[in-house]
């Protein structure tokens, strides 16, 4: 069972010092940025940003509430961007994180439409630019140490550990404390399911998260590119039978309208002409 | 500058204001493509940020838009080799070399358009060594290749025969069938899969456009391109010829054509029927009306196509470019217009964008122009030469 993140919202204290363990430890550069009248800044991830705390005030029944969301990739168990990727550039591994292979990466940008949760990102002010997204510390981790964000973490709202382990002690906080949460843990089955899972206080969607099926988004598409040698031996099996058929057809016409000797006499003239 | 003025040699058009349009026309093509290639050196050694309006919301614009199309009206060539080869139909014959030269050109300009879109451009050829079989682009991008690999080959008597070299083209001939079922193969996959580039994008495009059977209807409008781009263009290379039309052509592919677009527009709209969402064709919002003014192209050619009119030049002309603006539109759409891009994205396409972009299609316009007047253009072969 590979290794996830359990992100419990309700835990978070805005602190941002994920935000600022992931710039250290991926050496990011700072970017230029604007006040938007909220703590929240940058206003998104970003090429040299992967990871961010955002400020959201939600009112829920007549309660206001100010929730703090860590956003990152979610590290999909069936990534979109992966199985979209020209080169293969980016790849889920067995450990968990979709990983990204920059020397291979052609700057196609293709990963950036199949993401549903439009995390990719690009170094626009870069010459030859490359893609930007959290990696779940996939260096640390083959370290065996924990993601710079979590070890960061003061107040546990970040807990790593295998998937299963975490899918139960999610719904074990469920029930011991149902009237803390909304009874969803958001990237459990999202798009078939991600190393990410969030519980939070209020309805993801009043967050912004998208609202996906169970259903991974790649399987149209695989399902297709899986057929392409049948279909290409398709196409040319069936262009050669009929090229076949009719150039037979043909043939048996001319001979039916003339003797064979006639017919030759014709197209050499028809060479000469 | 003189050589670019020709001779015509059309005796009924009064001579005069006719060299000097078309001379008019030359130098334009030839300064938009000398600008557009100033703007691609410039965009290649600045990179993407200063000279587009891409962002993260909306990574793809006019280049990939146009690249799409291009593709579909370069759709030309493997369905008019296919026609003459693969269905013999060998009254098309004389059609098909102007088609070919512009389909070879027009994925020469393809090639070009990506290599102007990819971030690290400088190695394209990564696709190469890395591969990843489930990725449309990937799939798409080895079938250009090999598909301009046999365009070349398939364009190639146009110029042996120019240089009066007898050898090579008898050699291109021989391997002919073949050849062009290869065409017909490595065209069907990349015009289809450009379709299913889009199906893991459920979220991203709007469901009026969204469809399992889009790869379908992608290679089946690339036939419609193809059609539509040898109507316009054959005409026109007997134009600068100075040669009559071959009776029957343009009126043949018009029917072609208005067949596809029915075939195509039955199964589009009988989609969107079984998906149920044919509400969303009435919603009248933004989506509904670009889809209706997308319908009413491909509807509008098709009316043409299967009316009288086919048979009169001016009406094929305005069918073809009906159909064409279709073709044109569906993949701009499914690019850009109809994509539910996030939060405060805008695109407005930047200055250098649309520079590079006409410089390549002008190029595109120039080079065949001229092939058309220098190469061996009409196909002087019957096909008992070679087969009999």
């Amino acid at each position: 069972m590979s290794n996830a993140m359990l992100i419990d919202l309700t835990r978070c204290i805005g602190c941002r010092g994920c935000q600022a363990a992931c710039k250290q430890w991926h050496d990011l550069p700072a970017e230029s940025t604007r006040n938007l009248g909220s703590y929240q800044n940058p206003p998104k991830t970003s090429g040299k940003t992967w990871t961010l705390i955002s400020f959201d005030e939600i009112t829920v029944d007549g309660q206001l509430d100010w929730v703090f969301a860590k956003r990152q990739c979610m590290h999909c168990q069936h990534p979109a961007c992966a199985s979209a990727c020209t080169v293969g550039a980016l790849h889920k591994t067995a450990d968990g994180p979709v990983a990204y292979d920059a020397a291979k990466c052609i700057g196609c940008r293709y990963c950036q439409y199949a993401c549903p949760y439009d995390i990719p990102a690009y170094e626009w002010d870069q010459t030859l630019g490359l893609i930007g997204k959290c990696d779940f510390c996939v260096d640390r981790q083959a370290a065996g140490l924990e993601p710079a964000c979590v070890k960061a973490c003061p107040t546990e709202a970040l807990v790593f550990g295998k998937r299963s382990d975490l899918l139960a002690e999610a719904r074990r906080r469920l029930a011991r404390t149902p009237h803390n949460y909304v009874q969803h843990i958001y990237g459990e089955h999202e798009a078939g399911g991600a190393s990410m899972l969030y519980l939070s206080s209020v309805p993801f969607a009043s967050l912004g998260f998208p609202t996906l099926a169970a259903e991974p988004a790649t399987a149209y598409t695989e399902l297709i590119m899986r057929q392409t040698p049948g279909i290409a031996l398709g196409v040319a099996a069936g262009a050669s039978a009929v090229y076949w058929i009719i150039r037979r057809r043909q043939m048996m016409q001319e001979q039916a309208a003339a003797p064979a000797t006639v017919t030759t006499a014709e197209s050499a003239e028809e060479v000469q002409s | 500058m003189n050589l670019a003025i020709p001779t015509p040699r059309a005796p009924a058009q009064p001579p005069r204001p006719r060299v000097s349009g078309r001379a008019a026309l030359i130098a334009g093509l030839l300064l938009l493509t000398l600008i557009g290639g100033a703007a691609s050196v410039y965009r290649l050694f600045t990179g993407l940020g200063p000279t587009t309006a891409l962002s993260d919301e909306v990574p793809w614009g006019i280049w990939i838009g146009f690249d799409f199309a291009l593709i579909a009206f370069s759709g030309a060539a493997f369905t008019m080799a296919g026609l003459v080869y693969i269905l013999q139909r060998e009254s098309y014959r004389p059609a098909m070399r102007p088609a070919i030269l512009f389909g070879l050109l027009g994925y020469i300009a393809v090639l070009v358009l990506l290599l102007l879109d990819l971030g690290r451009w400088d190695r394209f050829w990564s696709f190469f060594i890395n591969w990843n079989v489930h990725s449309p682009l990937f799939e798409i991008s080895w079938c250009i290749v090999l598909y301009s690999t046999v365009l070349m080959i398939e364009f190639s008597p146009q110029l042996f025969e120019r240089l009066g070299k007898e050898r090579p083209v008898r050699w291109v001939y021989r391997i002919v069938i073949p050849l062009v079922i290869a065409a017909v193969t490595l065209s069907s996959l990349h015009q289809s899969t450009l379709g299913t580039l889009y199906l893991n994008m459920p979220y991203r495009l709007h469901p009026l456009w969204y469809s399992p059977i889009l790869s379908l209807l992608f290679f089946l409008s690339s036939i419609v391109a193809g059609l539509a781009v040898t109507l316009l263009i054959y005409p026109l290379a007997c134009q600068i010829r100075g040669k009559p039309v071959a009776e029957g052509i343009p009126a043949g592919l018009a029917r072609g054509a208005a067949w596809m677009l029915l075939l195509y527009a039955l199964l589009r709209l009988g989609d969107m029927a079984l998906a149920a969402e044919l509400p969303a064709l009435f919603a009248l919002d933004r989506f509904s009306l670009l889809m209706w003014l997308e319908l009413g192209l491909a509807l509008a050619a098709m009316a043409i196509f299967f009316s009288r009119e086919r048979e009169r030049r001016g009406w094929q002309r305005v069918g073809a470019l009906l159909a064409l603006a279709h073709v044109l539109l569906n993949r701009f759409s499914a690019t850009l217009f109809a994509q539910v891009a996030p939060e405060g994205a805008s695109y407005f396409p930047h200055a250098l964008e649309w520079l590079s972009t006409l410089g390549v299609l002008a190029a595109v316009a120039l080079a065949w122009y001229l092939g058309v007047r220098m190469l061996s253009i009409f196909d002087s072969h019957s096909h008992a030469k070679f087969h009999h």
